[in-house]
This record gives C-alpha cells, sequence and structure tokens, in this order.
C-alpha cells in the first residue's frame, strides 16, 4: 500500500469499517510511513474531539411526556383529549420554565483534554501537502501546533516568571539538557515564562517572551550531530517561524510578529547567552 | 388506526431512542424550540407508520424519519440553508443565549459553532457517525448516501470541519493583540 491509498482508506480505518485485510494492510504502512503516522494520528485526535467535547442534545422531558401523551391520543381505543386524536398536539403551548438553558447543554467535561487537542489539530495540516513538503514543513506544522495550543488552552508556561534564574533551574531540573535563559526584557522582550513541550516524540524547552500584546515562543532542543544548516526564516500559515542553531543547541522561534522583529529577537537572544 | 398493544410495542422499542433523535433534530435545526417540535412530528409520523416496520434497528428507523422531516421542515421554512453545496458555510445564526456561551470553554464554543456551520449534509454525517456512533451502513439508511460514499463523505466533512477550525483559530490566535 502507498500513502495515497492509506490517506484515502484512513477514516475507513479509524471507523473500523474496512476489511480485515485492508486493515492490516494500512497498518503495516502506518508502522513503516511516519508521516501517514502522523497524520492518522491527528485525525484520530480530531474524531476523539469531536466525540468528547461536542454538545449531545438529550430529549428534554416535558417533550417526552407530550409524545408519549399524544400518541395515546393517536391510538384506537384509548381515550382521546377534546374529542380530537392526535394532531393539534403539535401546536403545544412551549413551558417557559423547562427553558433553563444551562441544564440544556450537556457538556462533557472530561471531553476538556480532548477539546484541547483540538488547538493543536487545527495549525497541523494533515494531508498529502505535509508529504511533499519535506521535514522542515512536518516540523514546522508541529512547532505552530505547540504555539497555538499554548496559547488556546490558556497554558502558556509551566513556571510563570520574568526572572531568568527561577524559570533555567525549573527546566534544568525537568530536560536533561540545559537550555540558556536570558531576559530580554530591557530590549521589549520580556521573559514570561517557561514551559516542557514535547516534539516528535522528544521533550523540548519552551521559552515565553512577549512582544507588546504578542507572545513568541522559543523551542529549544540539544542540537544533533547533523547541525550544519544555516538560520532561516519561514511564513506557515500566518505565523513566522525563524530557526537557527549554535554550537549546542537547535532553536525554533514561533510567534505571529513580523520578520523582522522576530530576527531582531534572534539577534538579542544571541548577544545575552553567555558565552563559554 | 394502530391499537394499544402496538402502542406498547412502539414504546418498547422506537421511543428508547427518543434522545438520539433529539440529538440529530437539534444538530441540524440548531434551535431547541424548532428541533423540539420536529421531533414530536417525525415520532407521530414514525408510529403511524410503524406497521411497515418490521424488526431490524429501530434507532436507524427512526432516525430516517427524523432526518426526512428536518429536511422537509427545512425546506418550508429556511429553504436557504439547503442550498448550500457541501463545501459552502451555512450562514451563522447568532449565539443563543450570551451568558451561557461565555460559561463555556473556547474551544468548545468554537467546536459547536465550527460544527453548526457546515452544510446540513455535512453535519449530519459527523453528528451520526461521531456522536451516535451510528456504523457506515446505519449512516447509509439514514441519510439514503449509498454505501460505497459513505467514507468519502465522513472524510470530507472531517476535512471541512478541520478548515473551518483552523480559519477559525488563525483568527483567534492572532487576535491576541
Ligand atoms: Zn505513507
Amino acid at each position: 500500500m502507498n500513502c495515497e491509498e492509506a490517506i484515502k482508506l484512513m477514516n475507513g480505518y479509524l471507523d473500523g469499517e474496512l476489511d480485515p485485510i485492508t486493515n492490516q494492510a494500512i497498518e503495516k504502512h502506518l508502522c513503516e510511513c511516519h508521516n501517514c503516522d502522523q497524520a492518522y494520528k491527528t485525525q484520530r485526535s480530531l474524531i476523539s474531539a469531536i466525540g468528547n467535547a461536542a454538545p449531545y442534545y438529550k430529549v428534554p422531558a416535558g417533550l417526552r411526556e407530550r409524545i408519549r401523551s399524544s400518541l395515546r391520543e393517536e391510538t384506537e381505543g384509548e381515550p382521546m383529549r377534546n374529542g380530537v386524536p392526535g394532531a393539534q398536539v403539535m401546536f403545544h403551548k412551549r413551558d417557559p420554565e423547562t427553558r433553563s438553558m444551562l441544564s440544556e447543554i450537556p457538556w462533557n467535561w472530561l471531553g476538556l483534554a480532548a477539546a484541547i487537542i483540538l488547538a493543536a489539530i487545527i495549525a497541523f495540516n494533515v494531508l498529502p501537502r505535509a508529504q511533499r513538503g519535506g521535514p522542515d514543513q512536518f516540523l514546522a506544522t508541529q512547532l505552530i501546533a505547540s504555539h497555538v495550543r499554548s496559547l488556546m488552552a490558556n497554558h502558556l508556561t509551566d513556571v510563570a516568571s520574568s526572572d531568568q534564574h527561577t524559570v533555567k533551574p525549573w527546566l534544568d531540573a525537568k530536560l536533561d539538557f540545559a537550555p540558556a535563559v536570558v531576559d530580554l526584557s530591557e530590549k521589549g522582550f520580556p521573559l514570561i515564562g517557561g514551559r516542557l513541550d514535547y516534539l516528535d516524540n522528544r521533550p523540548v524547552a519552551a521559552l515565553i517572551y512577549q512582544r507588546r500584546k504578542h507572545f513568541i515562543n522559543l523551542f529549544v532542543w540539544p542540537a544533533g550531530s547533523d547541525a550544519a544548516e544555516a538560520t532561516k526564516a519561514m511564513t506557515r500559515q500566518g505565523y513566522q517561524l525563524f530557526h537557527w542553531i549554535d554550537s549546542d543547541f537547535n532553536y525554533w522561534a514561533v510567534s505571529d510578529i513580523n520578520e523582522k522583529e522576530l530576527q531582531e529577537f534572534k539577534q538579542l537572544f544571541e548577544e545575552q547567552i553567555p558565552r563559554h | 388506526m394502530l391499537d394499544p398493544q402496538d402502542r406498547i410495542r412502539f414504546e418498547q422499542l422506537v421511543l428508547p431512542h427518543l434522545n438520539s433523535a433529539a440529538n440529530l433534530a437539534r444538530w441540524m435545526l440548531r434551535n431547541r424550540d424548532d428541533s423540539d417540535d420536529v421531533v414530536q412530528e417525525a415520532t407521530l409520523r414514525a408510529y403511524r407508520f410503524f406497521g411497515q416496520f418490521h424488526g431490524g434497528d429501530a434507532r436507524a428507523w427512526l432516525l430516517q424519519i427524523v432526518r426526512n422531516t428536518c429536511y422537509t421542515w427545512l425546506g418550508k421554512n429556511r429553504p436557504s440553508e439547503l442550498m448550500t453545496e457541501f463545501d459552502e458555510e451555512v450562514h451563522q445564526r447568532p449565539a443563543a443565549n450570551p451568558e451561557i456561551l461565555a460559561t463555556q470553554s473556547d474551544e468548545r464554543q468554537q467546536l459547536m459553532r465550527a460544527l453548526e456551520s457546515l452544510s446540513p449534509r455535512f453535519r449530519e454525517v459527523l453528528v451520526l457517525r461521531e456522536l451516535e456512533g451510528c456504523s457506515y451502513k446505519e449512516i447509509g439508511e439514514i441519510t439514503g448516501i449509498p454505501i460505497g460514499t459513505v467514507m468519502s463523505t465522513l472524510s470530507r466533512a472531517r476535512e471541512r470541519l478541520r478548515q473551518v477550525l483552523i480559519g477559525a483559530n488563525g483568527a483567534a490566535a492572532k487576535g491576541v493583540s
């Protein structure tokens, strides 16, 4: 099975509607193909988010009663109301006292977690485009998803502090690497805090900076052995991404501020980093 | 005319699915008063046709009648909503009750709005699958969509929903300033 077929059958697979042989072929492909597997997981999250977070409207008690009594009126040999069977109950008087909106919307609060996943999905363009774009495109969508999720879920920081001496030890304790943390308040990019995040199944540090009313997520993780890439800027889905590498770390800054400001941010950040 | 025995059988077989009926109608009409009326009318209609129900999937049978009653009602009262093409969004209706909406979390509200904004044909398959857990076969029975195209309709509906969510959130995330 190739990617195109896998994507085409993905919904049937998720819904458990494929025959066992096709099912196996998809499963095999998902094991072997990272992109399709990601697409699968994202689609699965979307589906469970709808199921968990969308309201389910039950029949109001008053309506159930009205229906029962109208059935009796329709039935031969049972007492009628007003001597007329059935039909006129359609024009019932609505009962305002049962109109409590609060009790009517049965939010499933356990679904909140699923709803939050939505925030990640929205920024993630699942289907074949992601496959054509190569690893950067794929990483970019994940970065944007994390950025949007941090804003949407009101979970910008795990440790909220403008003090780098608070944020850094917190991150160091949680991670197996020690990212540099600098405060850029005086340069117009105050530090807001830090957060532990996951990208590509690995823990990464997220440093959060503010620029006026906008936020910057700066994702940091150790640079791999193949760290020869140059600095690059890109715009995806309306967000600005800026990537650079120093001797120790990979950096990805994500924000909705413009490219020039994000570049300025990068320069200030690099200038402030303690050299060793 | 049905007799009391039929009524008891109907109450045992069909009425347990009133919640499903109410949920589908409410999502299709996006308004409680209208959906209450339609659920009552559809149930009564189901009762009158109960003689034609020869066992099998009572929920799918009831939902098919509810669904058709919804379309008839929309055709009569809000024909423009039926004109929307698959990929278009129906016109947003103003939020029912601002106080209540304010108490709901953003994500839920966005999801609800996004679902409500889909065309009726996309909305119905999503409600049936995601909220009612209907099989493709049942969805085919209820909506009249050929079973072979239920999967592709669902994937288009999900993709459309995702697009609407992306749009809403692109705007929301930028609205920070
Ligand atoms: Zn693939």
